[in-house]
């Protein structure tokens, strides 16, 4: 699973506070939609995106499934953030070296 | 979970002009390398039909950062909380408008020799820990926040 299907996968806010609320600590989902605006079914589905992500994991307690945040899907998203800046920062240097008029401008200016 | 797994964002790159070019290319010329189509405010919401026809870097402390559409509206990313021309240029950091958190930014521009090294440091979470007792709920919903908006312009541009 690629981290761009994890950066996908928070593109629903929802899913966003889920992750959110899992960062205090592992929940059951029971827990977690208490207070949101979503069924405990559409919680469930959620979180099984989140999970096929890469971004939660879960673990059977008893008759309840806990979900927790999983750090190296986190990771994967932080790389991801570092390569869209490193590509930003790639399209700041060709077009500051490829900006070649400036310069000359400035020399004819009048002193 | 431990808040030191989640580090600040840090990127570098080598430019073969002098501080002060890459100082102004990077601020007043934001809407030349910036990647409007696919990561703009127009981009996410729009989907096409309203374009971000420019990106405004206002430089001074307090000046926004901001997007001009197509049909004339305006958008704000973030406004300039440090502005040291030609070495340093901080900035908070939500170009979207959704609800949350403003991340920061910070960029500095080191001469080694004729060229310049641009570093820039994407953080947040740690400002927000210094600042307030309600402050770990903020850094909790910072990380989650900022890549759901990447996201958000990841998916409506197709690919990053």
């Amino acid at each position: 699973m690629s981290y761009i299907s994890g950066v996908e996968a928070l593109a629903v806010p929802t899913r966003r506070v889920i992750l959110e609320r899992l960062r205090a600590g592992p929940q059951p989902v029971v827990e977690l939609a208490r207070g949101l605006p979503v069924s405990r079914p559409a919680v469930s589905q959620h979180l099984k995106v989140l999970k096929r992500a890469g971004l939660v994991t879960d673990r059977r307690v008893g008759t309840r499934r806990i979900y927790a945040v999983n750090p190296d899907g986190i990771a994967r998203l932080r790389a991801y953030i570092e390569s869209f800046w490193t590509a930003a920062l790639a399209g700041l240097k060709a077009a500051a070296e490829a900006d070649t008029t400036r310069p000359r401008e400035k020399r004819r200016k009048p002193r | 979970m431990s808040q030191t797994t989640i580090a600040p964002v840090r990127v570098s790159v080598l430019i073969n002009r002098e501080v002060a070019e890459v100082f102004r290319v990077f601020t007043e010329e934001m809407a030349a390398w910036w990647p409007l189509g696919t990561h703009s405010i127009a981009a996410d919401t729009h989907r096409g039909r309203v374009r971000a026809e420019t990106v405004v870097f206002e430089g001074r402390v307090g000046g926004r950062i901001y997007e001009r559409m197509s049909d004339g509206a305006e958008a704000d990313w973030g406004a300039v909380l440090v502005w040291e021309p030609p070495h340093r240029v901080v900035f908070s950091w939500k170009p979207n408008l959704t609800p949350g958190p403003m991340t920061e930014v910070e960029v500095r521009f080191i001469a080694e020799g004729a060229m310049t090294r641009v570093d820039l440091e994407h953080r947040a979470w740690e400002r927000l820990g210094e600042r307030a007792p309600d402050a770990r709920r903020a850094y909790e919903s910072g990380w989650p926040g900022v890549l759901g908006r990447f996201a958000e312009r990841a998916k409506a541009g197709g690919q990053p």
